[in-house]
């Protein structure tokens, strides 16, 4: 069955409240054209998860789209901190639930396996897991081991309304290749309510039965699937095209006050109808050409 | 670079990082000064060390390593494996086969808790930084931890704004008795190396480099380490390690600044 739909529609499938995971890490396979989207819909009170903060939570966040979030912290890397996601942190208007990276892909695949709950051996000690201690209703606990009688911390599940997920290869249905790694791309899609695909090609089922070790999404999860080239820009999308740096370092710079955060947002979300229009106003044809990917290196 | 040394301060730490590891073994490896020293060990004393990065990569050889943090695709250039955290933080870190992790920081106390959230107050006015990422991950899990951190008594402090990752945590029995093994086995500064005393589980001084003295180490600290009676120089870098890192591993001084 086709699910082929319009960024559009996939977006407005959402509803305001909606626990949304999304696909980046720090400045790879970042769901920015569904950000932009949500964004210019206007989409507001949105909880949002990932294991690392990556572009597409820090734009949401600046644009006022999220009321919580739900991850491991996470920065760009060496170009800085997300500065939309520090300054919502540091004064009071973000609800944070924080963990480390394997806690939360761990609370994503006692989600995908229908799991009450999972031990982890992490956070024990640390100021992360005395915060969560704090939140109601709890997130964390204690069972013993029945085998052993040891006590163990566990985690409660964590189940997305939805999963959107950035990847190079999907059919129709939504059977979806992820190439490089994938980080807890699998773990979120198995855990949501239903799956987001956004594709930068669109292929046959017949391509898809013909390598189907490389699908890590499969359709039978999926209710959208968008065709969008270039849908990850300013990050890098693996054998596909590498991030825009010169893009990242002029966000980068922008981000740094709110004010500067707003104008970039007018400039390049808000004031642009859709995302071929965002693709034309960050240098069209000619800029995505140089960010093309050499087959052999995958960026 | 100072004066009369044909290496520098940055070197000097990749170095001493590099010499923490050893052939044959799994390192996790955090973002940061820590992705140079291993690429140095794998690149002289230690070529069958298995690198390991949070997000799903196993050994990669990079063509530059100078490069942007993890998620970088030039840093996963021809890896043997591309799979995901559950993988590398779940299969290998969790089931307790890593050997070591290599991790950086804002700031670390005595007993080698790490820092790297907030500064400030957590309840009150702080700065907010990267958060925990798999920090907190390979210090629980990974059967010993390395870090490199800047020689400042702001990063080197009495008392942390925030413990992200565990250490010691009080010291003593501390952090058994929270149910982890393992734990922080070296703390390399631009100053200094730091071990930790088996007893009491406070940072003691191993080694300090050349070009600097006890009082500058003592007097750069937010705390009090243990000082033995005789504390030997730093070996400093071989003029090997230093090409390799200029010419091969950092030729774009991406991490050197």
């Amino acid at each position: 069955m086709s699910k082929l739909s319009t960024i559009k529609e996939a977006v407005a499938s959402i509803q305001p409240g909606d626990h949304v995971s999304l696909s980046g890490f720090a400045t790879a396979r970042c769901s920015m054209a569904f950000a932009h989207e949500v964004i210019r819909q206007g989409l507001k009170d949105l909880t949002i998860s990932q294991c690392v903060a990556a572009m597409d939570a820090d734009i949401l966040i600046g644009a006022g789209s999220v009321s919580k979030i739900i991850y491991g912290g996470g920065s760009r890397g060496r170009t800085g901190q997300h500065f939309c996601i520090r300054r919502a942190i540091e004064s009071g208007s973000l609800e944070v639930e924080e963990y480390s990276s394997f806690s939360m892909a761990f609370r994503y695949l006692a989600g995908s396996l229908g799991l009450p709950f999972i031990p982890i051996r992490s956070l024990k000690g640390s100021d992360i897991l005395s915060k969560l201690q704090t939140e109601s209703p709890p997130v964390t606990g204690y069972v013993e081991d029945p085998f052993t009688g040891d006590q163990w911390l566990v985690l409660s599940p964590l189940t997305p309304d939805v999963a959107v997920v950035q990847v190079q290869v999907a059919d129709e249905e939504g059977n979806a290749q992820i190439l490089g790694p994938r980080w807890e791309n699998e773990e979120q899609v198995k855990a949501a309510g239903r799956t987001i695909v956004i594709t930068e090609k669109l292929v046959s089922t017949e391509i898809i039965r013909q390598d189907p070790d490389r699908t890590i999404v499969p359709g039978f999860l999926v209710s959208h699937v968008v065709q969008l080239p270039f849908a990850a820009h300013p990050s890098s999308v693996y054998q596909c095209y590498d991030f825009d740096s010169d893009h990242i370092d002029y966000f980068a710079d922008a981000s740094k006050t709110a004010e500067g955060f707003q104008a970039y947002l007018e400039e390049y979300v808000s004031g642009v109808k859709d995302h071929n229009a965002y693709l034309e106003k960050v240098g069209g044809l000619e800029r995505l050409n140089s960010l093309a990917a050499d087959p052999l290196l995958g960026y | 670079m100072k004066e009369g040394k044909d290496y520098t301060a940055f070197e000097m730490m990749a170095a001493a990082g590099a010499r923490e590891l050893k052939d044959g073994e799994i390192v996790g490896v955090g973002l940061g000064l820590p992705v140079v020293a291993t690429f140095l060990a794998k690149r002289t004393h230690a070529p069958n060390i298995t690198i390991l990065f949070e997000l799903g990569i196993v050994d990669p050889e990079p063509l530059v390593v100078g490069v942007h943090g993890l998620s970088d695709p030039r840093l996963w250039y021809r890896a043997k494996i591309h799979s995901s955290f559950v993988d590398m933080l779940g299969t290998v870190l969790h089931k307790g086969i890593m050997d070591v992790g290599f991790l950086g920081g804002l700031e670390i106390d005595a007993f080698g808790n790490l820092n790297t959230t907030l500064l400030g107050d957590p309840k009150g006015k702080f700065r907010r930084f990267t958060g925990s990422g798999g920090g907190n991950d390979i210090a629980s899990s990974a059967r010993r931890t390395v870090v490199i951190i800047r020689h400042e008594a702001r990063k080197l402090s009495k008392a942390l704004s925030f413990i992200t990752s565990p250490g010691y945590l009080g010291g003593g029995d501390d952090r058994s008795s929270v149910g982890l093994t393992g734990g922080p086995a070296c703390v390399i500064t631009d100053k200094a190396v730091f071990g930790f005393d088996p007893e009491s589980k406070r940072m003691k001084i191993k080694t300090i480099h050349p070009g600097t003295d006890l009082d500058d180490v003592l007097s750069n600290m937010g705390f009090k380490p243990i000082v033995p009676e005789n504390i030997p120089f730093t070996e400093p870098p071989t003029p090997e390690q230093v090409r390799l890192i200029r010419e091969e591993i950092d030729p774009e001084k991406k991490y050197a600044r």
